[in-house]
């Protein structure tokens, strides 16, 4: 395996706490303080919409991509789309930023768990965690990033990309802005600073949501997913 | 603090307010306005540039809109500089703009042709250069013109417009766009007629519109309403003195359902409502607005059951001379907020420690018809445009000058201290409008080496 798992257990450890909600005043909040953890970790503090009465107006067709999955397998994006609906995200697995990687990989989780207890839908979904890190995340350790959130027989997929040149491409189709960390010297910091997305797509293939901290919650997701499966295609 | 790692992108980049905290990590958080959607990714340290979305003149310079890029690092060879001119071919209204939720492109709305400019920032944030164009907007639409606040939301924008292809009148809708500048959707502002789900709460449901502002911890999105094209496009004495004309200003500050994109309930603010600043606390569950004609400071706000109201909280000003508030800006941490009354060409700073009952407790005049204001996130620093419409500016100045400019202050907390202006019209640029701040570390880049040479000496 090339990639460490030190940074991935890392930034485990910081998502499983849970949270406990975001009560605190961000306004008395600076330098090494506690951060602020995002909704997603805690009950959501609104009323979800009731599915099938709102509109996800399309935002264009989910572009397609060759990658790796878990096994080293070539797999392309397309051949993920249109059986099922799609819960796109993209990530890296030493990312140690809570509210982060972390924060979608952990809400993805809840989404699998409710999708559990409603097989009817689970049949009619996929959850695909890809890594923007392909130098890291080998699909070895896409492998053991997944062991620890997947539940057996649930489909969520855990994929990479052979390299930084093929990736290239897919994260500006899906306009995923990712930007690698380096110190005053030229030193790679082993980060990456990105706008964390993720993306909900529907069986025709289209983008019908696109989800950051703010309002990435299990609630809103699967109101959402409800909301997908109540049109008639 | 380095250069480099003043502004970075985050992981956490979109979590609401937390967005800043998170980047305290690694450094203060001291840069942006204050008043940007808070799904966008914030600046940490010194800004380095201020975009001004400039309103072409004619007989001034090549009497095009353009964007003009200001060099506002106090440490850089060019400080106080217009550094990158960029002209779009025409007169279109220059107005508002706003950034992407990752910053890299700011889109640039037009009242009168209701063209849209999208800005690539990120590949060199001295030099932007023109991306994409829309021209379509009132087509795509089904008939909305003017947009005005472009507003980010993840991976899309939200346009507010002020018209209509119809009559030209105020009756208008909010637009989403995907961040590459696809139409999506057109949602029409709720009216009497139809009121699409909405509570009408008082007297007003015209269906008017000009800004939005989210508050996604409470799934609230808020709008406020001006006027229609047949009287922002008209000369504002000829409006003044048409009493018709008057009567077409909005009424109503409507709340939607964030996630559905509904209309909730629409709230009498009578007098032009127009910018919209919510704040920043997790449990400050408000925002404020401030009505043109009226001069009133209102209270936008949910009470302990859920329900949203509104309440006029300050006067702004002598209502009886008109002082007639544009922009205003709230500070990071909700104690302050700066409001601009364009006739007399002040800034008055407000107490809102407590929302229900403002206080002015400073004003400066910055010049004639001062308009917009952004504020660092610290609120350090302070800028200030002068350019309000293109048939409403001012020809003639008490002062005899100061009529178009862009200037910079600093705020020690007491008094502002003027460091550099910019006459736009003598240097042949145009009326100043929006202003949105610019830095290299966004994008990975560092300020180029001359600048930091002079930093060192």
């Amino acid at each position: 395996m090339r990639g460490s798992l030190l940074p991935l257990l890392t930034s485990l450890a910081l998502a499983m706490p849970a949270a406990t909600g975001i009560a605190e005043d961000i306004h008395a909040r600076h330098g090494s303080e506690p951060q602020i953890r995002a909704p997603g970790y805690a009950a959501l503090k609104f009323e979800p919409p009731k599915p099938g009465t709102y509109r996800l107006p399309p935002l264009g067709p989910a572009p397609d991509g060759p990658l790796l999955d878990s096994s080293g397998a070539p797999v392309r994006l397309q051949d993920l789309y249109g059986e099922k609906m799609v819960v796109l995200s993209f990530i890296y697995t030493s990312c140690a930023d809570v509210n982060g990687c972390p924060l979608a990989s952990y809400v993805l989780k809840q989404v699998q768990n409710r999708l559990m207890r409603d097989p009817l839908l689970a049949d009619t979904a996929r959850l695909v965690s890809l890594s923007f890190d392909p130098r890291v995340d080998t699909p070895e350790v896409m492998a053991a990033y997944g062991k620890l959130f997947r539940r057996d027989g649930f489909d969520w997929r855990f994929l990479t990309c052979e390299s930084e040149t093929v990736l290239a491409p897919i994260l500006d189709r899906y306009d995923q802005f990712v930007l690698r960390d380096y110190d005053e010297d030229g030193n790679y910091l082993g980060t990456i600073s990105h706008i964390l997305r993720v993306f909900l797509i529907d069986r025709d293939g289209q983008i019908r949501n696109i989800y950051s901290p703010s309002f990435l919650h299990p609630d809103l997701l699967m109101a959402d997913m409800r909301t997908l499966s109540l049109e008639t295609r | 603090m380095t250069a480099i790692t003043t502004a970075r992108l985050r992981c956490v980049s979109c979590v609401c307010a937390s967005i800043v905290f998170s980047w305290a990590l690694i450094g203060p958080a001291v840069a942006d306005e204050t008043c940007m959607s808070p799904y966008m990714a914030k600046i940490v340290g010194q800004e380095d540039f201020v975009h001004v979305w400039t309103l072409g003149v004619d007989g001034i310079g090549d009497g095009q809109d353009k964007l003009v890029t200001i060099d506002v690092h106090p440490d850089s060879p060019t400080y106080g500089k217009a550094v990158n001119v960029l002209s779009v071919g025409g007169r279109n209204e220059a107005h508002h703009s706003g950034l992407t939720d990752d910053r890299r492109y700011l889109w640039a709305s037009s009242l009168d042709t209701s063209r849209i400019f999208i800005f690539d920032l990120h590949s060199d944030p001295a030099k932007p250069r023109l991306h994409k164009t829309i021209d379509d907007f009132v087509e795509k639409t089904g008939g909305v013109i003017g947009p005005h606040t472009n507003y980010a939301l993840p991976g899309r924008m939200l346009l507010t417009g002020l018209s209509n292809s119809r009559d030209n009148g105020g009756r208008t809708a909010l637009v989403e766009y995907t961040n590459g500048g696809e139409y999506v959707t057109t949602h029409w502002m709720p009216t009497a007629e139809k009121l699409a789900g909405a509570v009408k709460s008082g007297s007003y449901a015209d269906g008017y519109g000009y800004d939005v502002r989210a508050l996604p911890r409470r799934n609230v999105m808020v709008t406020s309403s001006f006027t229609g094209r047949d009287n922002y496009m008209t000369k504002l004495g000829d409006v003044m003195a048409d009493e018709q004309a008057m009567q077409r200003f909005g009424n109503t500050v409507v709340v939607w359902d964030l996630h559905t994109r509904k209309p909730i309930k629409i709230l009498d603010v009578p007098g032009a409502p127009l910018e919209i600043r919510c704040a920043w606390g997790p449990h400050h569950n408000y925002c404020f607005t401030s009505t043109a004609l009226t001069a009133k400071l209102w209270l936008i706000y949910e009470d302990d059951g859920g329900d949203w109201h509104a309440k006029a909280v300050a006067d702004i000003g002598d209502a009886s001379k008109i002082p007639l508030p544009v922009d205003i800006s709230i500070f990071a941490d909700d104690t302050r907020l700066w409001v601009d009354t364009w006739n007399d060409g002040m800034a008055r700073l407000f107490d809102i420690s407590d929302p229900h009952a403002p206080t002015q407790i400073y004003a400066e005049r910055i010049g004639a018809q001062v308009n917009m204001v952004s504020q660092s996130w610290d609120g350090d620093r302070v800028y200030f445009t002068s350019s309000l419409l293109a048939n409403w500016d001012k020809t003639e100045s008490p002062d005899d000058a100061d009529l178009q400019y862009f200037k910079a202050y600093d705020w020690d907390g007491e008094r502002l201290r003027h460091r550099f202006t910019i006459d736009f019209h003598e240097q042949g640029l145009g009326s100043p409008h929006q202003m949105r701040f610019g830095a290299y570390g966004l994008y990975g880049k560092r300020r180029p080496a001359a600048e930091r040479v002079s930093q060192a000496r």
